[in-house]
């Protein structure tokens, strides 16, 4: 147990580091306000929670909103930890450390798995968290379910890290060997995520016949088995929360069962899957000795290009931030949620320049590859500062691979939403322009953050490009923008959409030679001055 | 060729890692900077390469300063790091180009010089391979090859010993020689002290931040009849 303490004490360190390295002494408090950004999202999850809450509460059943919100919080959490367990098993730098002490096997997987835990629980506390703590507390305060609910939550992470371990641990060894490993992780892992959601999308279409639905209506907790059946644990969550012994005796049982299972193959998925994928490197080989000259900066983007595209982690993040929402949009549109025909109803053709334009604007707005430039380079960045290339192109090529990336996204997914929703011309060449300033702007802009905080000694990829607070630091600029935008949207009310967004390109260009002065004139000393 | 005046550095935690460092080298020279560990050698040759900014002082490459003319300074030497971390999921032989475009080096020239030190150095086969399948030593080898391939008036290594094999240890020694008849100067940090006494025309001591000596080799050794080992370890002893 003193191994696996102290194990895990390291991970955890670990993880926090990325959120409070380089606040030293002297902006003391700024880092500890810094610290508590995340908090803030708590405001627009409770939003959430309470309209979920009051149109449970109109129908009677308001212990459904924790029903619901456990479900949706568990698939979010078998998401995004599927990525993560991959950066902490496979592309850890403290592995190779690791496997040489005489720990066990399960004592390791554990331990790795404690961080894991620990985002999870950060995830959970936001969707089941306030939900719990709204049903305990809205009407008259309920302590007991109260207590149970949070109990409940500090256990929530298990059942979906455990099952994204046993799925993605033995499909790691099976598709990570052979050449083009790294490829095949992200193709084999892109697809295993689609696969759950299409599952997930799929499990709620399920069709009850009508007298069916009618009978299981009429019980008790008609609506809270139908709500349930994708996943029974959350009526037995539910249950718990309500008082009953028996379904939380079931409830902490699973999650006791689980823990066993992942503990009893732990020591074969270890060796199997880890050992092995460690083991053979993915080198390629062959090719000819040449010798060519190209330019300098073409050099330069290719190189931070590689650096994404050669670690499936990186890899993974920047198409998953830039394709997810385009990817739950069409899987939506697939399993019929929302009518095709809704889309090329003319109510909408207002509206069109808007949703146009928030679709291709999604990378600038969703990434911020700039933000984590520098950090993902990590114990390299030391190779171009050498190099007879001033800091102004250093920085410059920087943005620059931002820019290709982002708008390439775009473009992509301009053509996608060109064939489902019917735009114009005009819209088109609005969007696009809106879309363009807008990722000129985030670009340059979110490259301070990373100056500001540079995080180079990283021990796996997810908390250079995921798991640290520039990623937050990110969002929260985008948060801010956003609001400010909201309200002088508000204050021209009325006017036609297309100026409205050309009137925001307009201020975005502004914001960009801003930042460009920010980025190039006060920033460029402090870039000079990153020590490794 | 190089000239650091009056240098210091702070680190971030207040550490005081170099403090007022005063070292002239001239074209043609090997200088051996010798040390302890934790003395400031990977410091000072990180402020000399542009790596971290300094804290105050001035450092001239060939009359070009480090900080109001980096470009051009850096346009005058290149550099091995005591480490060979670099990205290492491109081929060998990518590396090398890279190195290449940002030294402006014509094709011929790199055709040539990239033959000559990676057969010598037994990697040139290895080229067309992921870096990242290269060895420890393999990996050091590569980033000198890269570092000699623009053919630096000052060719700056870090611990250039530490990881390499006695028969590469043999050739980089002869490149080193090699370079300075040629004209070149070459300044190369160490704490093996064979080495430097073989191979140095002067030495530079450094001890927690500050310069103890300067001198040829048989200089420092001149009125003491101990080994150079023996005055090195009095020099920097703790009181
Ligand atoms: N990035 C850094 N931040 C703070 N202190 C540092 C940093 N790098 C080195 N130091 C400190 O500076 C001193 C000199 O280190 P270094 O130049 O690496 O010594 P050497 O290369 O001679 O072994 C050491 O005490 C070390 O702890
Ligand atoms: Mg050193």
């Amino acid at each position: 147990m003193n191994k696996f303490l102290s194990l895990t004490k390291i991970q955890v360190i670990d993880f926090f580091s990325k959120y409070t390295q380089q606040l030293n002494v002297k902006n003391k408090y700024l880092g500890i306000l810094v610290m508590f950004l995340p908090i803030l999202l708590i405001f627009p999850a409770t939003q959430m929670v309470l309209e979920i809450y009051n149109s449970f509460l109109a129908m009677g059943f308001p212990e459904l909103t924790v029903t619901y919100m456990y479900i949706a919080n568990t698939i979010l959490m078998v998401v995004v930890s599927i990525p993560f367990i991959i950066s902490v098993f496979f592309y850890s730098k403290d592995l190779r450390l690791i496997a040489t002490l005489p720990v066990k096997e399960d004592t390791i997987v554990f331990s790795k798995l404690a961080s894991v835990y620990i985002y999870l629980l950060a995830i959970s506390s936001f969707f089941l968290g306030t939900a719990v703590v709204i049903y305990g507390t809205i009407g008259e305060l309920n302590l007991s379910s109260l207590i149970v609910g949070i109990i409940a939550l500090i256990i929530s992470p298990l059942i979906p890290m455990i099952i994204a371990t046993i799925i993605i641990l033995p499909f790691m060894s099976v598709i990570g060997s052979g050449k083009r490993r790294n490829l095949m992780v992200v193709v084999g892992n892109m697809l295993l995520l689609g696969a759950i959601i299409v599952l997930q999308m799929l499990s709620s279409k399920i069709q009850l016949q009508p007298e069916e639905l009618n009978n299981i209506l009429l019980q008790e907790d008609g609506l809270l088995m139908v709500v349930g059946r994708r996943f029974p644990p959350s009526i037995w969550l539910t249950k718990m929360i309500q008082g009953s012994i028996v379904n939380g005796v079931l409830f902490i049982g699973l999650n006791v069962v689980l823990v066993l299972i992942l503990k009893t193959f732990a020591k074969t998925v270890y060796s199997k899957a880890l050992m092995k994928f460690n083991q053979e490197g993915d080198s390629i080989r062959g090719g000819k000795i040449y010798y060519k000259s190209r330019n300098k900066g073409l050099q330069m983007i290719k190189r931070h290009i590689n650096i994404i595209i050669s670690n499936p982690v990186f890899l993974m993040n920047t198409v998953l931030t830039i394709f997810m929402p385009i990817l739950m949009f069409i899987i939506i549109l697939f399993t019929g949620e929302i009518q095709g025909e809704l889309l090329k109803s003319t109510v909408l053709f207002p509206y069109h320049v808007y949703i146009f334009s928030a679709i291709i604007t999604t990378p600038a707005i969703i990434g911020s590859l700039s933000a984590t430039v520098i950090t993902r380079e990590g114990k390299t960045f030391w190779e171009t500062k050498v190099l007879p290339i001033s800091a102004r192109d250093n920085i410059k090529y920087r943005i620059y691979t931002t820019l290709i990336i982002k708008l390439v996204a775009s473009l992509i997914l301009g053509i996608m939403t060109i064939f489902i929703i019917p735009v114009n011309l005009q819209t088109v060449l609005v969007a696009t322009v809106f879309c363009i300033t807008s990722t000129l702007f985030f670009s340059s802009i979110d490259i301070v953050i990373n100056i500001e905080r540079p995080l180079l000694n990283w021990s796996n990829p997810t908390a250079a490009v995921k798991n640290n607070l520039n990623i937050l630091l990110a969002l929260l600029l985008r948060l801010v923008v956003g609001v400010i935008g909201y309200g002088l949207y508000k204050l021209i009310d009325g006017w036609e959409a297309s100026v409205v967004m050309l009137v925001f390109s307009g201020l975005f260009i502004i914001l960009y030679f801003i930042s460009i002065y920010i980025v190039y004139g006060m920033y460029e000393e402090k870039f000079i001055d990153i020590a490794p | 060729m190089l000239i650091l005046k009056n240098v210091s550095k702070i680190y971030g935690n207040n550490k005081k890692a170099v403090d007022q460092l005063t070292l002239q080298i001239e074209k043609g020279e090997i200088i051996g900077f010798i040390g302890p560990n934790g003395a400031g050698k990977t410091t000072t040759i990180r402020m000399i390469t542009g790596i971290i900014a300094l804290t105050e002082g001035i450092i001239e490459i060939n009359g070009k300063n480090i900080t109001k003319e980096p470009v051009e300074a850096k346009k005058n030497f290149t550099f091995v790091p005591d480490h060979p971390t670099i990205f290492d999921a491109i081929k060998g032989i990518d590396y090398l180009n890279f190195i290449g475009d940002m030294h402006e080096v014509t094709i011929q020239h790199r055709k040539d010089r990239i033959e000559k030190y990676t057969k010598a150095f037994q990697i040139y086969d290895s080229l067309t391979q992921t870096i990242n399948s290269y060895s420890h030593g393999m990996k050091q080898k590569l980033l000198i090859s890269g570092a000699l391939l623009p053919d630096p008036n000052l060719f700056i290594l870090d611990e250039p010993m530490v990881g390499l094999d006695p028969h590469s240890a043999k050739i980089l020694k002869d490149i080193m020689r090699e370079h300075c008849e040629k004209g070149g100067t070459v300044f190369f940090s160490s704490h093996v002290l064979e080495v430097v006494e073989n191979l140095c025309d002067r030495v530079a001591i450094i001890h927690r931040g500050k310069l103890i000596a300067c001198d040829t080799p048989k200089n420092i050794k001149k009125n003491s009849s101990a080994t150079l080992e023996e005055i090195f370890l009095e020099m920097t002893k703790d009181e």
